[in-house]
């Protein structure tokens, strides 16, 4: 496949050619084995559903058996109250029930209600007619007074829950007497009443699982549809249809975005400069080997060509430096770290002790902490060290070192501000044009190719979108000003 | 002067030492770091030119070996990377002043003066003991004004002996410091180089300039001006 189709477009950052990577979509995405974050969000949110209402379905049914379990005893009591209201006393201060009892179940056979007493000694004295023939086997009654309630079955195998109620009957006259009322009731309506509620509240709770997971499904699309938006717009920019992500995220993803866009700016502002650069480098280079070319063929003398070789050497020298110069700066890269300008000022100051010995410069630093630059260190330094040698060059003994931090009406963030003064003879109003044209030296006998100020001014003002001013200082001599 | 020259590019590295010789320096040349290390630490060097891309040892770790050892001599750096991140790192190893490659001859000649003169401590390029000027840039001598005619030995000799003005030479020292390893000595030689400073300065013997210390050597004896 072609990737010429790309060439003359805007420089695109991933570079890739559309086609390229329009295959690459088709492909599937490898799998990395990493759950995706909707599935690992909807995984969790379902464990944590399913665990919230399986616990509040237990409690519930639970709480609804222990209730339903109470009332059954409790119905039980109230019968063997009903049965005691109901008993007599005969002559001898014996117990009887009439034929005729209040609840009509006990009366009838098979109703699932049952009841009998039982003499001190043990001895069945009566039974209701629903309990003919049907065995129970009741707990036993522990003290006159408490009620023994178990849950147990007929010898038929039916279960029931059974209540036992010891009672001391005191006869007007006679001697008191016990007795043991025990009282049984089928469990089916209990159990009935349980299927009913467990039915209605399983039930329940499904739907509102269902409802609730789609709801959550709905809300994670709709809380990472940011997320999707981010990838879509980055395969777009991989793929060349877009230059930048949009500006209209979410709080939390906005820093992210914000530097993405800024990190693909840097990119594609560091392709455009290399490849301004090469042409510049290109073009540059082509005059003075036509000179050459041209004086080689001619019929220069060997003094001649000699003048001409040096000329045109150095003149190539000059551009390749200047050019080499500038594309080695590296410009603001978004998610550098602030670079501490003291260290960097010690270090150049150090060095110009050195090699401007002779001259045994005054340094005097005014640098207002924090002084800090956000950029790339070898820029700063490359900037500071040329403004400095260009201070000892021609200061006579002193140079003075100001940095202070500027924040000017409405702009966001506080800029570093460095000014550097030499009591030199100073500039003239010319100087200030021609200095910062590439390539222009004040004086011819000193050291350096004059590049110095233009590269400082191509850092400074291309790169960083900073100042740079030149002028007449207190000390007499030039004053170099940059803001960054 | 003994400069030492370490520079890999055979050619260069040629037409540095020819024209350091020419200039009148004594001059030891090493196409690599490990050599050039030894021929620091071994020769009685004056002043040496270092190129920092080096292909073994790196020419930055060279001077920080030298000075490690206590190796004063100053260092000029020759560096193709004209970065000033660069040459302030050249410079934070121990170098004294750096050159950016591609340099004229003239430049490099300069530097390496204006470091010799500065590590003997003179801050100006001319010389002043009394009545007696020695122009370093120039190579000229003069007495109260008037241009000595010094052959490129005698001026070697008197160069020497001004920037260690008040310093005890010893013979060996001095001829060290102006011939080369290999070149044939004798110190007959440098008395007679001596004789005849003596003579051209001082027509009149009126102002001693050079004194003999017996057995240890000479001392250029006027009071330094600069």
């Amino acid at each position: 496949m072609g990737t010429s189709g790309n060439r003359h477009d805007e420089p695109s950052i991933l570079a890739r050619s559309p086609q390229a990577a329009h295959s690459d979509r088709g492909r599937a995405r490898p799998e990395t084995g990493v759950p995706s974050l909707s599935s690992r969000l909807m995984l969790a949110a379902s464990a944590v559903l399913a665990a919230f209402l399986g616990l509040t379905g237990l409690t519930l049914d639970n709480a609804f058996r222990e209730s339903a379990r109470a009332a059954a005893r409790d119905r039980l009591q109230a019968q063997v109250y009903l049965l005691l209201s109901a008993a007599e006393v005969d002559e001898r201060g014996a117990l009887r029930l009439p034929d005729k009892l209040p609840e009509a179940r006990l009366s009838s056979p098979a109703s699932g209600l049952f009841a009998e007493v039982l003499s001190e000694s043990g001895e069945r004295i009566w039974r209701s007619a629903s309990s003919l023939s049907v065995d129970i086997s009741y707990p036993p009654a522990a003290y006159i007074g408490e009620p023994a309630f178990v849950t147990t079955s007929t010898a038929s195998g039916t279960p029931v829950f059974a209540l036992s109620f010891g009672v001391i009957w005191e006869g007007e006259s006679g001697p008191s007497h016990r007795y043991l009322l025990r009282v049984a009731e089928s469990t089916e309506s209990f159990t009935d009443q349980i299927t009913k509620f467990r039915r209605s509240l399983w039930g329940w709770f499904t739907a509102a699982a269902v409802v609730l997971l789609v709801l959550q499904w709905l809300i994670l699309r709709w809380g990472l549809a940011p997320l999707r938006r981010v990838a879509q717009e980055v395969s777009d920019v991989e793929a060349g249809r877009r230059d930048a992500l949009g500006e209209e995220y979410p709080m939390e993803l906005r820093r992210l975005t914000a530097n993405l866009n800024a990190l693909l700016a840097h990119a594609r502002r560091q392709l455009q400069r290399y490849r301004n650069g090469l042409d510049d480098l290109a073009h540059s280079l082509k005059t003075p080997l036509a000179v050459l070319r041209v004086t080689g063929d001619g019929d220069a003398s060997v003094e001649e060509l000699r003048v001409t070789l040096r000329e045109q050497v150095d003149r190539m020298q000059r551009t390749v430096d200047y050019q080499l110069q500038r594309a080695a700066a590296s410009g603001r890269a978004p998610l550098s770290n602030p670079v501490d300008v003291v260290p960097v000022i010690d270090r150049l100051v150090g060095s110009m002790r050195k090699v401007y010995a002779d001259k045994s410069i005054e340094f005097d630093r005014q640098i207002e902490a924090p002084a800090r630059f956000r950029g790339d260190e070898a820029d700063l330094t490359e900037v500071l060290g040329n403004i400095l040698d260009n201070a000892c060059k021609w200061c006579d003994r002193r140079v003075a070192i100001e940095v202070r931090t500027v924040t000017r009406a409405g702009a966001a963030e506080p800029r570093l501000l460095v000014r550097i003064d030499d009591d030199g003879p100073g500039l003239a109003e010319t100087d200030v044009v021609t200095l910062l044209q590439r390539g222009v030296r004040a004086s011819p006998d000193r050291a350096g190719h004059g590049l110095g100020l233009a590269v400082v001014r191509e850092i400074v003002e291309d790169l960083y979108r900073g100042e740079l001013e030149l002028s007449n200082g207190p000390l007499g001599g030039a004053r170099v000003q940059i803001v960054l | 002067m003994r400069v030492l020259v370490i520079e890999d590019e055979a050619q260069l590295r040629e037409q540095i030492i020819a024209r350091l010789r020419a200039e009148g320096y004594a001059v030891d040349g090493a196409g690599d770091g490990s050599e050039g290390r030894y021929l620091g630490q071994e020769y009685p060097v004056d002043v040496a030119v270092v190129d920092l891309g080096l292909p073994d040892v790196s020419g930055m770790d060279v001077i920080r070996a030298w000075r490690g050892a206590g190796h004063n001599f100053p260092v000029l750096i020759l560096t193709a990377r004209s970065r000033w991140q660069d040459k302030v790192d050249g410079l934070e190893a121990g170098a004294d002043d750096y050159l950016v490659k591609p340099f004229q001859m003239e430049e490099l000649l300069a530097r390496l003066r204006a470091l010799v003169r500065r590590s003997a401590g003179w801050a100006e390029s001319v010389l002043r003991c009394g009545p007696i000027a020695l122009d370093t840039g120039r190579q000229q001598a003069s007495v109260h004004g008037e241009l000595v005619d010094l052959t490129a030995y005698e001026y070697k000799v008197l160069e020497y002996l001004m920037l260690h003005a008040g310093e005890v030479v010893s013979r060996g020292d001095l001829t060290e410091h102006i011939y080369e390893e290999d070149a044939e000595r004798d110190s007959n030689v440098l008395e007679v180089l001596v004789a005849r400073l003596r003579r051209k300065l001082d027509p009149d013997k009126c102002l001693n300039p050079v004194e003999t210390r017996r057995g240890r050597g000479y001392r250029f004896c006027l009071e330094r001006d600069g």
